[in-house]
């Protein structure tokens, strides 16, 4: 077999391989941006938040009625013992059987599984909402 | 991804399979012969059948496991068959065989894996006595058979001379990770109560670290009666590894990385085959024609491969002491050189996060265990083998799933995968 076949060959071989897993990653990818795959409806939020890991406020249940607003303030409705949390730092809505959570355009961000929300995000039963190390889970 | 990708991926592979194995025969100087086109069938019939099985039984799975072990086997055909094409043909027939086993296995679990929990005392034993095995004397119609100074075969003696050799271990470690996916989802909140603490060490009751020393027991029996290092460490890696999962405490793996010092150094000891290991990793060239023969010709192999590779048929892997099994990496890295092999790297990558995504999106302890388990254990022999024979580890024979020759390593993997794709269904009900 002359070299040049042999070469042409090769880069054909290796070629086709590269081009399959570039079709995998794209398409990972793009599975990754939408839904992750999971029907929202089977586990709809109930309204509920449970704060799961925290220095000192594990175990505390919120029930959001209308709007809550969590933070380090004062007058928050509930106060945050978080020092990486913001005064005021993030809001939830309850409507329509739709729990919602919004950032208040804080500096260190708010995460629904572990990705940082930069919109008002809808969330369902078992997703988990983290602010400084305070992680909590909707219920 | 639709259906359409999906099908397109598969019988992708089947081309890239036919391919290479068409540049095999050209490098050997034959003409392009009726092999590649059965490689094609083949392909298309055992990744193409499971994949209709899996639609058809279970079309929420995870649409990207089976076209990621399609294309690793593809690649691992395409060496096993140009070292030996006899070993290629065999192994299209482990690839029919496995590709049956896994639509068999979704067929049997499609209704959930919560029927593996059920019996799992009963896999508990199986997954033992599958591993023990190859312990049976060998006059007897069915008993063990020592290859290359290690226990792991068993041998089914037929009529006359004719006989049937596999590694029974392979498909014990996935029922010995379903029993533990089960214990665990049972047993983690009694695992994790916090007894004392030591700095920010959270100390758990003596008592609750018995399973890590029944685990540890276990792999050095496996060490010590079957001379089997890679399989030990991967079961002990693997359990541990699952512990942390379930716990989330670090106390588990840092006993278990003491533990595994402790077995690792009363190994070196005692044994000297464990030695020899130990110094063919570390000075290989010292006796390059004794024990560090097959790692050095493995280095040289990899270094002769270069950026680009000799080309499929072009280079001299077959110089490589089981090169077709243990080795296959080195020997793809030779032909395909450093791109082709980060290739096959980014497959396995891409196939352990998919494992992992399945897992962290299962609600359900054992569901996410298993997953968690499967995964690992696909990742672990990986790096244990792949590290092995670029001599970035102390060298253990096992196999690389999916690529290397074999059947028992084939059939256990793709039923490992079968598993992986029901519990991915289970999350859409």
């Amino acid at each position: 077999m002359p070299p040049i076949i042999a070469n042409l060959l090769k880069i054909a071989f290796i070629g086709l391989m590269y081009l399959f897993l570039w079709l995998v990653s794209r398409s990972i990818g793009s599975h990754l941006g939408g839904d992750a795959g999971v029907p929202v409806l089977a586990r709809r939020a109930g309204g509920k938040v449970a704060i799961i890991t925290s220095e000192s406020q594990a175990g505390v249940v919120a029930e959001i009625r209308g709007s809550l607003v969590m933070g380090r303030n004062e007058e928050a409705d509930l106060v945050l013992q978080d020092s990486y949390a913001s005064g005021f730092h993030l809001r939830f809505t309850f409507d329509d059987d739709q729990l919602q959570v919004q950032d208040l355009g804080t500096t260190n961000g708010t995460y629904v599984n572990g990705r940082r929300i930069t919109a008002s995000t809808l969330l369902s039963k078992g997703d988990t909402v983290q602010v400084g190390k305070t992680i909590m889970e909707v219920q | 991804m639709n259906r359409i990708a999906e099908a397109s991926l598969i019988v992708g592979s089947a081309v890239l399979a036919a391919l290479g194995v068409a540049i095999a025969n050209l490098s050997s100087g034959g003409s392009v012969d009726a092999q590649v086109a059965l490689t094609f069938v083949s392909f298309v019939v055992s990744w193409g059948g499971l994949w209709v099985t899996v639609r058809r039984l279970t079309p929420g799975a995870n649409p990207y496991l089976l076209p990621l072990a399609s294309i690793l086997s593809a690649v691992g055909m395409v060496e096993v068959y140009r070292l030996n094409p006899s070993l290629g043909s065999l192994q299209r027939w482990w690839l029919l065989t496995a590709a049956a086993l896994g639509s068999l296995t979704i067929l049997w679990l499609r209704d959930g894996t919560a029927v593996l929990r059920r019996y799992r005392y009963l896999l508990l034993m199986a997954g033992v006595l599958l591993l023990m095995s190859p312990l049976l004397p060998g006059s007897l119609p069915l008993g063990g058979v020592t290859v290359n100074g290690s226990r792991l075969w068993l041998r089914l003696n037929l009529w006359g001379d004719s006989s049937l050799q596999f590694q029974p271990g392979e498909l014990g470690k996935l029922a010995l990770i379903v029993f533990f996916a089960s214990y665990l989802a049972e047993r983690r909140q009694a695992l994790t109560l916090v007894h004392r603490k030591v700095g920010t060490l959270e100390i758990p009751e003596p008592r609750q670290l018995m399973p890590l020393l029944v685990a540890w027991l276990a792999s050095l029996i496996v060490m010590v009666y079957q001379r089997d290092l890679g399989a030990s460490l991967l079961l002990f890696a693997v359990f541990m590894a699952m512990l942390y999962m379930a716990t989330g405490q670090a106390v588990f793996p840092l006993t278990g990385v003491g533990l595994f010092a402790i077995g690792t150094a009363g190994a070196f000891q005692a044994f000297s085959h464990v030695q020899r290991r130990y110094s063919a990793w570390i000075a290989p060239f010292d006796d390059f024609e004794g024990a560090g023969y097959q790692i050095v010709q493995s280095l040289f192999a990899m270094g002769s491969g270069s950026i680009a590779g000799s080309g499929i048929g072009l280079g001299r892997p077959d110089l490589i002491p089981s090169a077709a099994t243990d080795f296959i990496f080195a020997a793809i890295a030779e032909e395909t050189g450093f791109v082709g092999a980060v290739g096959v790297l980014i497959g396995f990558a891409l196939l352990v996060a998919a494992g992992f995504g399945i897992a962290v999106r299962s609600r359900d302890p054992f569901r996410k265990l298993l997953a968690a388990g499967i995964t690992t254990v696909i990742g672990v022999q990986s790096i244990i083998i792949i590290g092995g024979v670029t001599r970035l580890l102390p060298l253990t024979g096992i196999t690389l799933p999916f690529m290397s020759y074999g059947g028992s390593s084939l059939l256990s993997n793709t039923v490992a995968l079968s598993i992986l794709l029901v519990i991915s269904q289970e999350e859409h009900r």
